[in-house]
């Protein structure tokens, strides 16, 4: 028996136990989002909004997304060489191929230069690709502009949030208290007054201060060069245009072959989660106008500049080693299956790692830190019930990539040791129970 | 050539009325089927956990077994079994593999038993849901229809299909080994389950594993609604008894 193994179990069983105490910053949040999860799945075939429930509007694109992301990630080297051709040429945009994350973190610090303060989008992509972590070292302050986002930042909350509504677990009255204790004033407590209290506040201090700001994106069109952001709140458009420079950073695997297969992949990703993209930008290029005889000049209203830092790290080693998760370069990141896991649905955010949770984040930290930190995230909480293979549009079968997940950490000893023994009586004894 | 009722460890372990109970539907349609005392487990908790080499030697081991038991066909009455002998067993074994397997879902709802069986339930009428378990609704050849063809043609008994069901039902939380080390993966999904259910007196599993799971969330919850197993439900009509009795 691994004392490893053990020692993990332990912990991940302490994690479990904390969930369950009444009044802890985890359970809070487990009681807003297991009823998150049975709304979001009963709006999905509910026809209040659309002519079309979520789950037709999915089935209707189904076999087309699949072909899309099929297509990009059996031929990437293609498509982000084309993709990058246009950018350059055609779009006026800087773009940086980042063969790693840590490439990526330097070109990105070099293009902030002395800007200590950068505006943000909400983006799982720049966790992963570790931008979050090298600003937080190096002591640029983060503004947040989502409203999920920016309410995490006022209770300075480190547990692993809900990526579609990151603060929906705080009460109001705990949002209003909040907001007083840090900036002295005390809105009325109703949505619409905290709301009214950052648009007359942050929302001018955007509008003034936004010098150099960051986002991902939904998806990234190769034929185009054109990049694809879709939000509800106003604060993307908001930032992408009143700055000065937009840096995007994103993963390779965004790219898709056209711009209408571009916006499909926006209205999946809105659909499935039932959340609206009120707004969707298709960015081709900085700001420019050619008002003056005719003569180009960047930068009018909009962006000065747009840098665009694509990101390779794991994504071509997993394609071309045919990696346990290369799959998961399919993944359009809707973040849907999270509703419909069992695991998620049990245990909230003990479910889960610094790259957010549910089991897309822990298997991005396996990606970056290996069989250990997976296993600590709760990798043995996954009942490899196919849910998420059943919700998925693209039909990326996690269940199957954790269950392989899970032989390796077993074969590294890793394995819970209850689990273990019975696998050891039925190897050995051919029955469970002896 | 045997044909061979295979139980399941789950079952033979904890339910052991509920093992009489197959074994005499099973034999009212073929009596050729027999029990062989102390089978091998499939292997189906260490599929999850298992390198191919192991996994490959135990199935190795059990196909010898049904080889020199002369095993030809099988029905079994666990989910998780079902699904590892129709998944994995193939895949390993390819040809060498000759044993078919069914579920006892596909032995009743085959239309001949079907009509041998012509069950009715003996009060005026009764709703019942059916929970689709992870294993047969994932399995090869999925099991999603046979339940529902069986419960339709018993007379005075109303199906009623909950919201989420068929492969949109809630896991139960028990699959996948994680019973024996995250029970609390049950908590809230069994319960989820049992509130998920429309218009109905009882619930209906053919898996072992999540009749395990809802049963303990049941009691510890005072859930009132009964959680019945299929072949449980089957015997008591076919022998006149009100299953809610």
């Amino acid at each position: 028996m691994s004392d490893k193994g053990k020692g993990i179990y332990e912990e991940v069983k302490s994690k479990v136990n904390k969930l369950k105490e009444e009044g802890g910053l985890e359970r809070e949040y487990w009681d807003f989002w297991k009823l998150g999860c049975l709304i979001k799945t009963k709006v999905h075939d509910s026809r209040t909004i659309y002519y079309d429930t979520s789950r037709e509007f999915v089935e209707r694109y189904n076999e087309q997304l699949i072909a899309i992301r099929e297509e990009v990630v059996e031929n990437l080297d293609y498509y982000v060489e084309r993709c990058i051709n246009v950018m350059r040429k055609a779009n006026n945009f800087k773009v940086y191929y980042a063969k790693t994350n840590e490439e990526a973190q330097n070109i990105f610090m070099d293009e902030l230069g002395d800007n200590k303060v950068i505006y943000k989008s909400k983006s799982n992509e720049v966790k992963d690709i570790g931008i979050t972590d090298i600003l937080e070292k190096k002591n640029i302050t983060i503004k947040e502009t989502d409203l999920g986002d920016i309410l995490v930042q006022l209770f300075d909350y480190k547990l692993p949030s809900w990526q579609i509504g990151p603060g929906a677990h705080f009460s109001i009255d705990d949002i209003v208290a909040r907001i007083k204790e840090v900036h002295g004033v005390e809105p009325e407590p109703t949505p619409n007054s905290i709301v009214d209290y950052y648009r007359r506040t942050y929302r001018k201090e955007l509008l003034n201060d936004v010098k150099v700001s960051l986002t991902s994106a939904n998806a990234i069109s190769a034929e185009e060069g054109t990049i694809v952001l879709g939000e509800n709140e106003g604060n993307i458009s908001l930032l992408t245009r009143a700055t000065d420079k937009h840096i995007v950073v994103c993963g390779i695997q965004k790219i898709v072959p056209t711009i209408l297969d571009a916006v499909l992949v926006a209205k999946i990703q809105s659909r499935i989660n039932n959340v609206p993209f009120n707004y969707i930008s298709l960015i081709s290029g900085p700001s420019s106008t050619s008002d003056i005889r005719g003569i180009n000049v960047l930068g009018m209203y909009g962006a000065k500049e747009v840098v665009v830092i694509l990101v390779d790290d794991w994504r071509i080693k997993a394609l071309k080693e045919d990696l346990i998760y290369k799959d998961y370069l399919k993944c359009i990141g809707c973040r849907s299956c999270n509703f419909v896991c069992t695991a998620a649905r049990a245990f909230g955010n003990i479910f889960a790692s610094k790259y957010g949770w549910g089991a897309t984040a822990i298997l991005t930290d396996y990606i970056h830190n290996g069989i250990e930190a997976i296993t600590k995230d709760g990798l043995f909480f996954c009942t490899n019930c196919e849910n998420c293979y059943h919700w998925c549009p693209v039909s990326i079968n996690l269940g199957e990539i954790l269950k392989s997940i899970k032989k390796e950490a077993t074969k590294a000893g890793l394995c819970p040791p209850p689990l273990r023994d019975y696998q050891q009586k039925i190897l050995k004894e051919k029955n469970p129970f002896k | 050539m045997t044909k061979l009722i295979y139980l399941g460890c789950l079952s033979r372990e904890n339910f052991k009325s509920t093992c009489e109970n197959a074994i005499k539907i099973i034999k009212f349609f073929d009596n050729e089927y027999k029990i062989i005392e102390n089978p091998p487990c499939c292997g189906s908790l260490a599929y999850h956990i298992s390198s191919d080499d192991e996994l490959k030697k135990h199935i190795q081991y059990i196909n010898d077994w049904f080889k020199a038991n002369d095993v030809t066909e099988l029905v079994t009455i666990c989910a998780g079994c079902y699904n590892y002998f129709s998944r994995y067993y193939q895949d390993y074994l390819g040809t060498d593999f000759n044993v078919k397997i069914r579920h006892l879902l596909q032995f009743l709802a085959d239309p001949k038993n079907l009509r041998k069986l012509d069950l009715s339930y003996p009060g005026k009428k009764l709703n019942v849901n059916y929970h689709d378990a992870c294993h047969l609704r994932n399995a090869v050849k999925p099991i999603i229809e046979e339940p529902r063809t069986i419960l339709n043609a018993i007379k005075n008994v109303i199906f009623n299909e909950m919201d989420f069901n068929k492969t949109n039902s809630i896991c139960c939380g028990a699959g996948g080994g994680v019973y024996s080390i995250f029970k609390e993966n049950s908590d809230f999904s069994a319960k989820a389950i049992f509130d998920n259910m429309k218009k109905s007196k009882l619930l209906l599993t053919a898996c072992p594993f999540c009749y395990t799971a809802l049963k303990r969330i049941k009691e510890e919850n005072n859930i009132e609604k009964p959680i019945i197993k299929f072949e449980d439900f089957i015997i008591n009509l076919m022998e006149g008894v009100d299953p809610l009795s």
